[in-house]
């Protein structure tokens, strides 16, 4: 583009500018005069300078009638019949804006002159003036004031201190219960009657920002807010209030990043996957168990993204880690239902963290120290408000302590990880950002046993964001996530191992988003190429013995479109219309072996192996997945919603165990085995109460889920090359209702969530080995009917603030040994059916307090502790029950991965 | 600080030594479910069926047989043969008027006794007996399992097995094998040298459905170490080869992989495994075992190859003298003399307080086999 621009955001960023008031003469004959050719002897003549944009000024002509030679008598006239306005600062600088102006509150020293509006210093309004009316914009040419309808108001929210955009920003007008979230760009758009508002600018750790709109039609409105300097406050915001009430899904949850940081832990840190599963409709196996379930979901069946690339494996040590680090963590949001279309290949939910930028203006970080971890964050920016970078660490050091244990049983034992965040932001200009970020993670654990295992999980997202107009934006990404595991074992020399199994998937994807009116219209494509060694088994060391044994490469190729478009159809109802459109390619080269359908799959009825080349089809897959939401505002404090949708996923976690292991192996869609399909439709209900201070929702949802992977009993899938002999297929159905309560400001906050929620699965095999439980339907590993958590927590003062869960749940389902019998010389053990029994009921509480140092601004660094308590009562929960042969007695044993009270302190100082 | 490094210590120990605790689940299931265990070859000899009960968890368990039932065996020729209960529980065929023949199909019936309620009839799938190859080769092959510096090495025996089916009508494979050991007492007594057997309890089955030819080679089906004291003299073990169907393949699979621990953080789900016998009566009813029906052949090995690093069990073994002719003093304590000495004057006896010390058939039996030297 040729034009000059300078763009408002930047125009608006511009400090404490003072409106410039000489009188310009203008010398020439500028009749008949195209306002370009105006404006260049004007800046010849009159050492000005023009900013606007072309489209704006194209036709603009000055006509016949020359009587003033004032120029700012000229602008007057010309600009105000298009809606343009302007700015003359003391350096000559004339910018042209259009649709928007600003002025300042303070009018008595403004000259007065109504045609143009000086600009208002909003951005930088001091910190204690936070009442309403103190700052004051108006937006739209004041001639349209009198037109009927509503119009729409647009803008970016960036933050003051990082220049970054502010995703998740409740924008609400009170008084007519309207509002909206901005995008991850910081974008929102809401539609209001023209007149005079009161817009509130919220989100949790940003300084709340009102401001008194005056709006005469459509324009723009760029914000910039404050974050709030000591974390301890960051609490006291309560951005979700009315979140509930706009968004258009039911079912997502967006997490409070400031108040996960609050709560108890486990071991001294703060994690985002113990919080998610504070949230109704989440659960997990147990404790110890990595992943979670949706809604009756698998572990597998949830896309987590990082930076938009998936991330394979989401724990640490067991578990009681998650995969990411909190410190760098900007926006969390969990996706249970209602999934956007841009989303695809997982059947139950999408959790989308986006990790923070680097701090545009000054160097700064965050240290911390617990009992295992220790956590450093630095960043800054390289070149000041252009390029920055972030770095993050973790590490845990727990292994110099094992050999200080006595314990001979805990000596052999050894656990350890780490973990690398690294990004960097680039600002080519106003138009084009372009970000890079890397993940790098390693475990490795041995549990009092020669056999060590360990897993990496990688990934690295290159991003370019990119405006064509400020209302239309694409993102285009370049992408690739690596996991991989090795177990080894070296006690015996002659049957030394390593197996190792990895998956590494490159994606490359597309994404457009577009504001037109009252549309808001999502698009783009996706193509993803995945490549799994499904596993080896090598030896180890010169004298082994072992043989190796690996198993060919798996290949495909997944891709998708989608087109969806939020549509506010009138102020009482909004819909998302979404369509996507998956396909999947599983590619050669290798064999395929065919069975004789008439018998169960084994190695004994192959009847042809199919050999395909390179690059050779082997199977296809492929469908639409509708999703469509419906949000009918009830009245200003109820709003009901409805969705459907339907998603497919194309990559399935093979385990044979009941929670996610790290010796599980991914595996994709293939001749054999079909691509799992998920249809949910929920219902929500949601209402406020006491001032809005009071949330409170009702969700009922029903799934579906088809062509679920499980296993024909007694199997092993370790080194497994032709696994579909070993799946007995099922389906599987789930609903639930969902009931929460909650209170999210004040010096008390509580929170009440109530699910009912049931998930059975039925083998859908023809042969009996297929067939689990006499093909009726039984519970799934992870139905537990009843779960309730309770959270609580007070304020004391802006230093000190106590907080505390409860989590009560039904026992999980477990398959329970119900006799033994001598056969063949073993004693061996009967199991029962499926699923039949119950675990004993689990319930935990947790507490913790935490104190922050010296709150004073210009102190050097931020120091805080954080006591807490995990599991206060030392309650022994079961994970698990198995049994041992001693002597001539079978005896059961329960195994409670806490079985005791946990104490941890962790020390952090933000610098 | 200190207080820290104590916070620290605390809870890696309890996260990592977790918390076991003895655990009984409550069911309601029938704790007492018929188990079925029984074999038709086609050797001439007696068929054993053995019926039994199985048992509540957690009580000390040995099977509680089934006696007097009536077990019959059938053929789809339409024959009936009749059982007798040899031990109580334990019922076997007449040898003289039944042989099995492959290609035949039996099935099991049987009959309970009636005690608890009504008798019940239970009644087996028939069941193809195929024939079976016979067994190519039985090898083994020393292992060094530790270097010991200037001493000699740990030494272990790993024993493999070859067979092929010639006309591939096997396809699954199952062995079963005893062993048996010859042990000596370090002192020269009337029972120094014994002989040891066991049924070995391992579950070996192969499938060789997947390869075009019906081929084992090299299955290490028994692995020998030198923790047990197997490999000190001379070792010998009989191996039985059997040829199973594919159902009868996937029981054996599925009890090999669910014998082995299960119910830690990362083990297989297990499950029950179905029988092949069903209730006529009930036919929900869950019955545990299997009726096996197959051809067998078998073949022995002999390993004497002066393993070093061999287990000593007799290291504790001392033999007391007691410098004094008559009676032996402290009455009470068992004493075994292991010799007496008339000459010199004064008379003494070597004594040890093992019995096992003294006397080899503790262990074992004093009565050679009667293929013991069959591998001269």
């Amino acid at each position: 583009m040729k034009i000059k621009i300078l763009f408002l955001f930047t125009f608006l960023c511009i400090a404490g500018i003072l409106p410039a008031q000489e009188k310009y003469q203008v010398s020439w004959d500028y009749r008949n005069q195209s306002f370009k050719e105006f404006v260049a002897n004007a800046e010849r003549l009159l050492k000005l300078k023009f900013f606007f944009r072309e489209e704006w000024v194209s036709g603009m002509n000055l006509g016949n009638t020359g009587e003033s030679n004032d120029l700012i008598d000229i602008l007057n006239r010309l600009l105000a019949e298009k809606s343009l306005f302007y700015f003359i600062d003391e350096a000559g600088n004339v910018v042209i804006t259009k649709s928007y102006s600003v002025k300042f509150e303070n009018m008595g020293e403004v000259e007065k002159t109504t045609t143009f509006i000086p600009p208002t210093d909003y951005s930088s309004s001091s910190e204690s003036r936070q009442t309403d009316g103190n700052t004051f914009i108006e937006v739209g040419n004041p001639s349209e004031r009198n037109n009927p309808g509503s119009v729409a108001i647009s803008g970016y929210i960036t933050n003051k201190d990082t220049r970054e955009p502010v995703p998740g920003v409740t924008v609400f007008v009170q008084k007519l219960s309207a509002g909206a979230i901005s995008n991850a760009y910081g974008f929102y758009t809401l539609t209001l009657p023209r007149g005079i508002h009161l817009v509130k600018f919220s989100f949790i750790g940003m300084r709340e920002k009102i401001i008194n709109l005056n709006l005469n039609g459509p324009g723009e409105m760029n914000v910039e807010m404050n974050s709030v300097l000591i974390p301890l406050k960051e609490t006291v915001v309560s951005a979700q209030r009315s979140i509930t009430l706009q968004r258009f899904e039911v079912g997502a949850e967006k997490i409070n990043i400031a108040s996960f940081k609050l709560m108890p832990t486990a071991l001294g840190e703060a994690d985002i996957i113990k919080s998610i599963l504070l949230l109704p409709g989440v659960q997990s196996v147990g404790e110890g168990s990595s992943g979670f379930n949706v809604r009756g979901g698998t572990a597998d069946q949830n896309l987590i993204l990082l930076n938009g690339a998936p991330l394979y494996n989401t724990s640490h040590l067991f578990g009681f880690f998650s995969a990411v680090n909190s410190d760098i963590i900007k926006d969390v949001t969990l996706f249970k239902g209602g999934i956007p279309g841009k989303y695809g290949g997982r059947i139950s939910s999408v959790l989308d963290i986006s990790t923070k930028d680097g701090n545009r203006k000054e160097f700064a970080g965050t240290a911390g120290i617990s009992p295992i971890t220790t956590h450093l964050m630095v960043e800054g920016p390289i070149i000041k408000d252009t390029l920055t970078y972030l770095l993050a660490g973790r590490t845990s050091y727990s292994n110099w302590i094992f050999r200080l244990i006595d314990d001979p049983a805990l000596v052999k034992s050894r656990a350890t990880f780490y973990d690398l965040n690294a990004k960097v932001t680039y600002d080519l200009d106003k138009n084009n950002r372009i970000d890079l970020s890397g993940y790098y993670s390693h475990d490795s654990f041995r549990f009092n046993s020669d056999t060590v295992y360990g897993y990496d999980n990688n990934n690295v997202v290159l991003r370019w964001r990119h405006f064509f107009t400020s209302r239309f934006l694409s993102v285009i990404s370049v992408n690739n996530s690596f996991y991989k595991y090795d177990i080894s074992s070296h006690s015996v020399g002659a049957e030394a191992f390593v197996m190792s199994h990895n998956i590494n998937s490159t994606a490359l994807k597309a994404d457009f988003n577009w504001f037109k009116g009252r549309n808001e219209i999502n698009f783009g494509t996706d193509l993803i190429r995945h490549d799994v060694m499904p596993g080896s088994y090598l030896p180890a060391g010169d004298s082994s013995l072992v043989i190796p044994d690996i198993i060919d490469d798996e290949l495909a190729w997944e891709g998708g479109f989608y087109i969806d478009d939020k549509l506010t159809v009138t102020n009482y109802l909004s819909v998302n219309v979404g369509l996507r459109f998956s396909y999947y390619f599983n590619t050669g080269p290798g064999n395929v072996l065919v069975y004789n359908p008439e018998f169960s799959k084994s190695r004994s009825t192959v009847i042809d192996t199919l050999n395909y080349s390179n690059g050779g089809v082997t199977a296809r897959y492929g469908g639409f997945e509708p999703r469509i939401s419906l949000n009918f505002k009830l009245s200003d404090k109820s709003s009901l919603k409805i969705n459907y949708n339907r998603t497919r996923q194309y990559l399935h976690l093979l385990s044979n165990s009941t929670s996610i292991s790290p010796s599980d192996t991914w595996k994709l869609s293939d001749y054999h085995i079909k691509p799992q399909v998920g249809d949910q439709i929920a219902l929500g209900f949601y209402r406020m109460f006491r001032r809005n201070s009071i949330e409170t929702s009702a969700e009922v949802y029903y799934k579906a889920i088809g062509n679920m992977v499980d296993f024909k009993g007694g199997t092993r899938i370790a080194m497994d090359k032709n696994v579909e002999k070993d799946i007995a297929n099922v389906k599987g159905k789930a609903y639930g209702i969902e009931l929460v309560m909650k209170k999210t400001e004040g010096k008390i906050r509580y929170g009440i969530g109530y699910t009912y929620s049931r998930t059975f699965v039925r083998s859908t095999g023809t042969f009996s080995d297929e067939i689990i439980n006499s093909g009726k339907w039984f519970p799934a590993n992870f139905d537990k009917p009843n779960d309730l958590v309770l959270t609580f927590s007070y304020l004391f003062s802006r230093r000190i603030s106590f907080s505390s869960d409860y989590t009560y749940s039904t026992g999980r389902p477990i398959t329970y040994p119900v006799a033994v019998y001598d056969f063949s010389n073993k004693l061996l053990v009967h199991y029962s059916d499926r699923n039949k029994y119950r675990l004993p009921d689990y319930s935990r509480l947790d507490i913790s307090l935490k104190v922050s140092g010296n709150l004073k601004s210009r102190r050097i660094a931020h120091p805080s502790w954080t006591f807490s308590v995990y599991n206060l009562l030392g309650r022994e929960n079961a994970y698990s029950v198995y049994f041992k042969q001693e002597g001539q007695a079978l005896k059961g044993y329960k195994l409670s991965v806490f079985g005791q009270a946990i104490p941890s302190v962790t020390f952090s100082f933000d610098f | 600080m200190r207080y820290f490094y104590g916070i620290f210590l605390f809870s890696i120990v309890i996260l990592l030594s977790g918390c076991v605790t003895e655990f009984i689940p409550e069911t309601n299931e029938d704790q007492q479910m018929l188990v079925v265990e029984g074999l038709i070859t086609d050797q001439p000899e007696a068929y054993t069926i053995k019926l039994s009960k199985s048992l509540p968890l957690g009580e000390p368990s040995s099977a509680i047989p089934l006696g007097n039932c009536y077990v019959t065996v059938t053929d789809d020729l339409g024959n009936v043969y009749n059982t007798q209960e040899s031990v109580f529980g334990t019922y076997v065929t007449n040898p003289m008027l039944f042989r099995g023949v492959v290609g035949r199909k039996y099935s099991l019936h049987i009959t309970t006794n009636g005690q608890n309620g009504k008798r019940l009839n239970y009644e087996s799938f028939p069941v193809e007996m195929k024939p079976v190859p016979p067994i190519d080769s039985l090898y083994y092959e020393k292992r060094i399992l530790k270097q010991n510096g200037n001493y000699p090495p740990d030494e272990g025996a790993q024993v493999f097995l070859n067979t092929h089916s010639a006309d591939n009508s096997c396809r699954f494979y199952r062995w079963e094998f005893d062993e048996t050991w010859e042990i000596r007492v370090p002192f020269t007594v009337p029972n120094s040298s014994c002989w040891i057997n066991i049924n070995s309890s391992v579950i070996n089955v192969k499938s060789t459905a997947a390869i075009t030819a019906s081929k084992v080679d090299r299955f290490p089906l028994n692995f020998i170490s030198n923790e047990t004291d197997r490999l000190k003299y001379k070792y010998s073990m009989q191996v039985k080869q059997y040829s199973l169907s594919e159902d009868e393949f996937a029981y054996w699979d599925k009890l090999r992989n669910i014998s082995e621990q299960v119910g830690g953080l990362y083990d297989i789900t297990p499950s029950s495994i179905p029988s092949n016998i069903m209730c006529i009566e009930n036919p929900g009813e869950k019955i545990l075992g299997y009726f096996s029906v197959s051809a067998t052949s078998s073949k022995r090995v002999f390993i004497k190859n002066n393993f070093t690093g061999i287990i000593d069990l007799y290291s504790e073994c001392i033999a007391d003298t007691i410098w004094k002719p008559g009676p032996i003093p402290n009455l009470g304590i068992f004493v075994w003399v292991i010799i007496v000495h008339e000459m010199p004057i004064p008379a003494y006896r070597v004594t040890t307080f093992e019995k096992g010390c003294y006397d080899c058939t503790v262990r074992g039996t004093n009565q050679e086999p009667s293929y013991w030297r069959d591998d001269k």
